[in-house]
């Protein structure tokens, strides 16, 4: 089978998962929500395939260009989300998560992100790439479930607060803790990935660990706003509206250095 | 002196800090950064000015930057120390509870009567806490036993190792800045360059671009000698992430370039009234060579662009140093006369710009253009580093200590009265309240049911 049929088999299920996932919430049988989760199983599997079947292909980490890597990020997105959903039973992140999926792969599948496979230029040539990429993408989803349990806990929370829902119902200290948990397994994870195979990296090939490059200050910038969440939660006991903001802005950062920082402003960092 | 520790060991600071740095860096992200004033002006207008006078063209090495990241390090140091003291005393020297109602001040505890001796309930929990892994401090008198018991203490430093691990990196990024330095080298084949602040020089043996089917670079290879005293001391081909390092210097394919100075041009020279008449020469920018015919006496070059365009101001230029429209300009003469000066295209063969000169009999070609390819090599020394990675490695064991190391303290009172045992437990942790809350749970159900 060729790889974009199995991109697109994925996608589909992925899809249907979110599908699932949305009805669950609007009707409330959990059964659903099994299926839902089952179809995001589906999918993953699927789309590990087509990931490794790229790899074999191109021979090098499917994360080099923009459709690779938000293919990729997908992937540990749905990875995460079903690795928190085990411990944390939080079905209706899942139909969340899967919507923000549904967008990165409608965004990779978009014309506009060339597909064919490309020469890696002379700096990606590592095994750091592997490293380096997988590593941060991987504390990047789970900062994208924080974001989401961040949400829907002001949601939550606003519906306490207007009498719509009572302590029990709205679930929102759940949120809240569920969004910790996230940030505290993202948070290691991001800055081994992020900014310390990062620095390795930068110094074997461009013969300096730290350039002030706009991809390593935001990157910088972010890992500045989790130290914020953390602080503040840990030492000051701040909780609930003040942390989720924090944890949203962060996941925004994140975004913006994965994203923004390609099309908006000139670097280093130009392969992605 | 005290009002001065006491505002660098708030949190508070550490939280503003936490926010001035973070978005002084993205304004940093927004200006370009280190470029020339002209730029500026053109982006910029008025304001270039006072940009450059507030150092915010480069930022991260302005002093204001630097004064912020001082406070910051300052901040963590006195942070960090002022909690550590008692932070130590707490967990290495450790008082057993003795007050009930401190241990029921916790906020996970429990209290109950126990159907057992003191004893009895004594070896239950004890053995019940060692099978947990947790290490137990005890004191008995009379009828009362005290119990402390405590598992991966280490968690408790979690935050203060980070902190080291930063402090270190934050070291590390001094002494690069203060003893590091680096430079781009540009070598041709069989060139020797001394190593600028070394004591030896480097060779380049042989230098290569490797290329992918569809002509992008895949690669570029230098084969580099380290020589000393005249002797070569040993060679390594470095390639782009595969530097060579030797004494503390390393050496990092950065790029290469083409050099355009000197090519050797050959030309070829035709009649439009003989169409079997071909000469061909080879000579380079500057040369004057001789020609044995009546009508072309001599012939030179008086200059190559490897990518003609014509600028602004109507001078002739080269837009890139790729030889995208190799150009020469050509003059020839016979006897004292000039009779050609024009510009002649590698590409566009018909296309010669005459300069002046009449009609001519003559034409010339471009016809090939031979250069030198020179390798581009970086050359550090960055005393730094290895801080650095000292630092990651403190800073990684923090966080897994922090987030991955719990550190779970128990806290329990036993006083028999009647044959019957009062138990009194608290405990505390400092991460995931949850996992302890069930694990405190289960030890208390477990000493309650054995009845």
């Amino acid at each position: 089978m060729k790889e974009s049929t199995l991109f697109l088999i994925a996608f589909i299920n992925y899809i249907l998962s979110a599908f699932y996932y949305l009805f669950f919430i609007f009707s409330k049988k959990l059964k659903l929500a099994k299926t839902g989760f089952g179809a995001a199983f589906v999918g993953l599997v699927v789309h590990t395939s087509a990931l490794l079947l790229r790899t074999f292909k191109s021979g090098h980490a499917p994360f080099t260009n923009m459709y690779e890597s938000l293919s990729f990020l997908s992937w540990a997105s749905v990875l995460a989300y079903i690795i928190i959903d085990r411990r944390f039973k939080i079905p209706k992140v899942g139909a969340y998560l899967m919507l923000i999926v549904i967008a990165l792969m409608a965004l990779a599948s978009s014309p506009l992100m060339p597909k064919e496979v490309a020469p890696l230029v002379p700096a990606l040539q590592s095994y750091w790439l592997w490293l380096h990429v997988s590593v941060t993408l991987a504390g990047e989803a789970f900062f994208a479930i924080a974001f989401i349990t961040s949400i829907l806990y002001l949601i939550a929370e606003s519906r306490e607060r207007k009498g719509q829902a009572s302590k029990s119902e709205s679930n929102a200290e759940k949120w809240d803790s569920v969004s910790y948990r996230c940030v505290s397994i993202g948070f290691p994870i991001f800055t081994l990935g992020g900014l310390i195979f990062g620095m390795v990296w930068a110094h074997k090939a461009w013969g300096s660990y730290w350039s002030w490059d706009p991809k390593e200050v935001w990157s910088l910038i972010t890992w500045f706003v989790f130290a914020l969440y953390l602080h503040t939660r840990v030492v000051m006991s701040w909780r609930g509206r003040r942390s989720a903001i924090i944890a949203i802005i962060g996941f925004l950062a994140a975004l913006f250095t994965y994203f923004g920082v390609n099309y908006l402003l000139k670097g280093f960092h130009s392969y992605v | 002196m005290k009002s001065f520790l006491k505002f660098f060991s708030s949190v508070k600071l550490a939280i503003v800090l936490f926010l001035i740095i973070a978005i002084a860096s993205i304004l940093g992200t927004l200006i370009p950064q280190q470029r020339s004033l002209e730029e500026y002006e053109v982006r910029y207008g008025q304001l270039a000015n006072l940009l450059v006078r507030l150092q915010l063209t480069k930022l991260y090495h302005s002093l204001w930057y630097l004064m912020l990241l001082f406070l910051f390090t300052l901040n963590i140091i006195i942070c960090t120390l002022t909690r550590l003291s008692p932070k130590l005393q707490r967990v290495f020297m450790p008082r057993l509870e003795k007050e009930k109602k401190n241990i029921l001040a916790l906020k996970i505890k429990d209290s109950f009567k126990n159907n057992a001796d003191l004893a009895t309930t004594r070896d239950e929990i004890s053995q019940l806490l060692i099978s947990r892994h947790y290490r137990l401090q005890r004191k008995e008198n009379e009828k009362k036993y005290f119990l402390l018991a405590r598992k991966k203490i280490l968690g408790w430093f979690g935050s203060d190792v980070i902190h080291l691990g930063l402090l270190v990196i934050l070291a590390g990024g001094i002494t690069s800045g203060i003893g590091g330095f680096r430079e781009n080298l540009s070598f041709y084949e069989g060139q020797t360059l001394p190593v600028p602040q070394a004591k030896f020089q480097v060779r380049l043996d042989k230098f290569e671009t490797e290329l992918y089917p569809n002509e992008s670079v895949k690669d570029w290879k230098s084969t580099l000698s380290v020589i000393k005293d005249g002797q070569s001391l040993f060679s390594k081909t470095i390639e782009v992430n595969h530097p060579l390092s030797y004494q503390g210097f390393s050496f990092y394919q950065s790029g290469y370039g083409l050099n355009w100075e000197n090519p050797m041009l050959e030309i070829w020279v035709k009649k439009k009234s003989d169409a079997s008449y071909l000469k061909k020469v080879q000579l380079m920018v500057g040369e004057k060579i001789s020609f044995g015919d009546k009508e072309l006496t001599q012939i030179s070059v008086a200059r190559f662009v490897p990518d003609f365009v014509i600028g602004e101001e109507g001078v002739v230029e080269t837009r890139s140093l790729e030889p995208k429209n190799p150009a020469a300009l050509v003059e020839a003469w016979k006897n004292k006369e000039k009779i050609f000066s024009g510009w002649i295209f590698y590409y566009y063969k018909d296309f010669a710009r005459l300069h002046s000169g009449k009609e001519s009999d003559l034409s010339f070609e471009l016809k090939n253009f031979i250069f030198s390819e020179f390798s581009v090599i970086e050359v550090a020394r960055d005393p730094g580093v290895n801080l650095i990675w000292l630092g990651s490695t403190i800073l990684m064991i923090g966080l897994f200590l922090a987030f991955y190391w719990p550190a779970r303290e128990f806290k329990v009172i036993l006083e028999e009265s009647q044959g019957k045992t009062e138990v009194i437990a608290g405990g505390m942790t400092l991460k995931n309240k949850e996992a302890f809350q069930s694990e405190f749970e289960k030890i208390i159900e477990h000493i309650k049911r054995k009845k």
